[in-house]
């Protein structure tokens, strides 16, 4: 059972990170220290191995879903934040067209002239 | 529903994850059926569908989110495997160093600061601003920031869906009034701001455009992962 090795890789790589920050106090999730971590050792090895992707890529396909029932949480907390979508929604959409102009802008100074292919 | 039938159904995790699943194959059937609409991801659709649901049959909210535990525990090694791509991206990292040294962390600093800003400026309590710092952030990641800040994760996931979806307006009209149509920059912008909903729609332009974009969204992801909770704390914010 390929995929299985390759689950158990992952969620040691979770427990390593409670364990990482358990002790250093950092304010990172465990997911991310993980993440980190199993991207360092796949550049280690220089190959990913045949149980990791097994269980990477249809957990990777799965996201969408298993981030649905947080996204559902919204339409039960419309009546709490009655009088603040003005502002959330303001800083969303005028937040959101002011950094991808700066992001555009600053990556076309920064790339755009010297490795256009 | 009657009480007791409702009871004796929420009493097992699988009505929870069923009705998840229903949704999330129906949701994701119908947006094909919609011949994949860029303003409708869809996400947006199972969660309408789901919600209503919810809403139709009477069950609360907390007894859905505590059996829909069974599938979110997922998403702790899905966060983990997210590793494998980042992995994969190295190489093209090596390539473009520099640009994306410099850029990167001005960038996705302000992706947070302008709405930050924006939202403090206009009022909003402490509460909501933890709530929507992360917006710029895939899903995974962005939960775990937003859980480090004491913000609302619902309120989160509805920031997420907004913002992904007017990033990709957004950098079609930035580049045109930048008069950019290099695949790489597009790429980036869409996946730095607008995180996996953006970078859906960067592959869609050309696979370059899509590498760079999911290049933006780990790269963002860890980023602010890394420096958010503790420019907060630094900051004194969350005390």
């Amino acid at each position: 059972m390929p995929a299985l090795n390759g689950l158990l890789w992952l969620i040691s790589y979770w427990l390593i990170g409670e364990v990482v920050i358990h002790f250093s106090g950092l304010p990172i999730s465990s997911g991310v220290v993980g993440m980190l971590l199993l991207c360092a050792t796949l550049a280690i090895i220089g190959r990913v191995p045949a149980s990791i992707a097994a269980a990477a890529q249809p957990l990777i396909a799965l996201l969408a879903m298993l981030i649905m029932p947080g996204v559902v949480g919204v339409f039960f907390i419309l009546d709490e934040l009655a009088g603040e979508w003005l502002a959330i929604l303001t800083a969303l959409l005028l937040g959101t067209l002011l950094s991808v102009i700066t992001t555009l802008w600053l990556l076309k100074r920064l790339m755009g002239r010297s490795n256009a292919r | 529903m009657p009480a007791s039938l409702l009871s004796t159904l929420t009493t097992t995790p699988l009505f929870a994850v069923g009705l998840t699943l229903a949704a999330f194959l129906l949701g994701s059937a119908l947006f094909y059926r919609l011949h994949k609409p860029s303003w409708l991801p869809a996400i947006l659709i199972a969660a309408l569908l789901l919600a209503a649901t919810l809403a139709i049959l009477r069950v609360p909210y907390a007894t859905y989110q505590q059996g829909a535990t069974w599938l979110t525990i997922l998403l702790g090694p899905a966060t983990v495997a997210l590793g494998m791509p980042l992995y994969q991206q190295l190489p093209r990292i090596g390539e473009l160093w520099r640009p994306l040294m410099v850029c990167l962390p001005i960038a996705a600093m302000l992706a947070a600061s302008y709405a930050l800003m924006i939202a403090w400026l206009m009022g909003s309590s402490q509460q909501i601003l933890a709530s929507i710092a992360a917006k710029s952030v895939t899903a995974p990641i962005a939960i775990g920031i937003t859980e480090q800040l004491g913000g609302s994760v619902a309120l989160l996931m509805g920031a997420l869906l907004m913002t992904g979806v007017v990033t990709i307006p957004f950098v079609g009209l930035g580049a045109k009034l930048l008069n950019i149509n290099d695949d790489r920059i597009i790429g980036f912008a869409l996946g730095l701001n607008g995180h996996a909903i953006g970078t859906v729609r960067a592959f869609e332009l050309s696979p370059t455009a899509g590498a760079f974009a999911s290049l933006g969204m780990s790269l963002t992801g860890i980023l602010t992962a890394l420096l958010l909770p503790l420019a907060w704390r630094l900051l004194g914010i969350g005390s």
